[in-house]
């Protein structure tokens, strides 16, 4: 695999999505109110699940459970801006038979029907999610350099796992063909990774850990963050991201098997 | 009126046939409205780590809460905006402005219809909560469920009205979903599906009385778990009227001054 090649059409590819997208500049207007009232609103309802900030969050400070909050709002971003812009279509090009265009071209197709688009106005979530994070770690004395490496790198695992499940969602529409709402039932309870994974009764921890892995996604590179990380959780979501990923490529690669195009 | 009761059988009857179709879309639909469900699992877990209760709101009494709340919230789904988004800028609103009937009678009973296929699976889903937190009562009686009915029915106009007045915003600009995004973003906190009004700080909640947004959900729930007064219960009822009729005024003139701007696509 040609790295350089892979990594210059990524390029091209956000370059296109950009120039074509800011034709619509109230588009930009909607984009940083809606992120300035997700980030906004998140801290806002932490603030009252805190009870003024005096009670812990599943045994996390205020501070502390605002990580949780900024790396919520990022991975929302990267949903909304990277991976719904261009996973969602999968569909439609079965339904339509495009997706014959995609599978003639010359690079490896799940890289391109991952990564042709970018939503760039909901990438602000992003910016705002990472602003957050950056706000709430400055208010922590624990925080260490070590820790905010290791929660980099976990951030890393958690969005390849997030890839991984939108993936493999959105992959069977080479059998159900209608499949766009299968990604809102897994947005319905991402919801639940705006909390530190603790804040929950034991019997909902267990579902968003081993059934939902919520708790990998934000959680765990809070822990990091916040200088609470085991060495369990951290393999846990190493181990989970690489397992997830692998799946999804053997999948698409059983998927593609079953496609007959359009109208044959 | 026997026309108007023909018409509406009708329609109710086209629409039920039609949701009954996509079933398995609508339950999917159910389960993405999580934010009450998700709550009360985080409020039950703070309860219990503040040693069993917040307040006065016990883990039982935040599932008789939030039950209600979920419940309700499904009880005024309203996706019309986005239906007019799309007749607007892809001109199918042409043929039917056509018809001797306002097509708002339309979005109203299919969204009317589609209630329908919910309820089934909300009284599943309710039941299993009340079994999962033995104690849980939703409501103390049967007057209180019959007043939280109508109550709900008023919260559904408000929420239905909001609904079309931002869709009928795409005849001025392209933007109409976007509002709506923004409006579930700023209702998750409004509306009470967030926590139970009594636990916001005083002066926030002073301000979110004087919105619309408490009497579609806060309100129909704190009348269905009887927690108000009867006086009170009638002055909540009053004022759902109120802003009812308040929407309603806004959606026609809004409607009036859309409809002469409009200018179909390839008209």
């Amino acid at each position: 695999m040609h790295l350089s090649r892979y990594l210059k059409l990524i390029r091209v590819f956000i370059g296109a999505s950009i120039s074509a997208q800011l034709e619509y500049r109230a588009n930009f207007v909607f984009g940083l109110l809606s992120a300035i009232l997700t980030s906004g609103g998140a801290l806002f309802g932490l603030l009252i699940l805190s009870g003024g900030t005096g009670r812990p969050i599943g045994g996390w400070s205020y501070r502390e459970a605002s990580v949780v909050i900024g790396l919520f709002t990022l991975v929302q971003g990267f949903i909304g801006g990277a991976l719904s812009p261009n996973l969602n279509k999968i569909g439609e090009s079965i339904r339509l038979g495009t997706m014959d265009f995609t599978l003639l071209k010359p690079i490896d197709s799940q890289f391109l029907v991952s990564t042709r688009n970018v939503n760039v106005f909901r990438l602000l979530d992003v910016l705002f999610g990472f602003g957050v994070i950056v706000w709430a770690t400055l208010g922590l004395p624990a925080a260490t350099v070590g820790g905010l490496l290791s929660g980099a790198a976990l951030l890393g695992a958690a969005l390849l796992l997030v890839y991984a499940i939108w993936f493999i969602l959105t992959t069977t529409a080479f059998w159900f063909v209608k499949v766009e709402n299968i990604t809102e039932l897994f947005s319905g309870l991402f919801r639940a990774g705006q909390f530190p994974i603790s804040s929950f009764p034991t019997w909902v921890r267990m579902l968003f850990t081993f059934i939902i892995p919520v708790a990998f996604i934000t959680t765990v590179p809070a822990e990091a963050i916040v200088g609470r990380l085991s060495t369990a959780s951290a393999l846990g979501a190493l181990g989970l991201a690489v397992l997830m990923l692998a799946i999804s490529r053997w999948f698409w690669s059983v998927a593609l098997r079953s496609y007959t195009s359009a109208s044959s | 009126m026997r026309q108007v009761l023909n018409k509406s059988r009708v329609l109710l009857e086209v629409w039920f046939s039609h949701m009954s179709a996509y079933r398995a879309e609508i339950v999917i639909w159910i389960l993405t409205g999580s934010v009450p469900l998700i709550m009360l699992a985080v409020w039950i877990g703070q309860a219990q780590a503040a040693g069993g209760a917040i307040g006065e709101f016990t883990p039982q009494r935040f599932t008789a809460y939030f039950l209600a709340a979920w419940m309700s919230q499904q009880l005024i789904v309203a996706w019309v905006s986005w239906e007019l988004d799309f007749q607007i800028r892809q001109g199918t609103l042409s043929p039917k402005l056509l018809r001797p009937l306002d097509i708002f009678w339309e979005h109203w009973f299919a969204h009317v219809a589609e209630r329908f296929i919910r309820i089934p699976i909300m009284l599943v889903v309710v039941i299993a909560g009340v079994m999962l937190v033995p104690g849980t009562q939703i409501t103390p009686d049967v007057p209180h469920a019959i007043v939280y009915f109508v109550s709900i029915q008023l919260g559904w106009l408000i929420r239905f009205q909001i609904a079309y007045c931002v869709g009928l915003l795409a005849f001025w600009f392209d933007q109409a979903t976007a509002v709506d995004e923004l409006y579930f973003v700023i209702a998750a906190f409004l509306t009470g599906a967030f926590a139970p009004l009594e636990l916001y700080p005083p002066a926030v909640r002073a301000l979110i009385e004087w919105l619309p947004f408490p009497y579609t959900i806060y309100y129909p729930v704190q009348i269905l778990n009887g927690s108000l007064g009867w006086d009170t219960i009638g002055r909540v009822l009053l004022i759902q009227i109120g802003w009812g009729l308040a929407f309603v005024g806004l959606r026609r003139l809004l409607w009036r001054q859309g409809v002469r701007r409009y200018g179909a696509v390839g008209a």
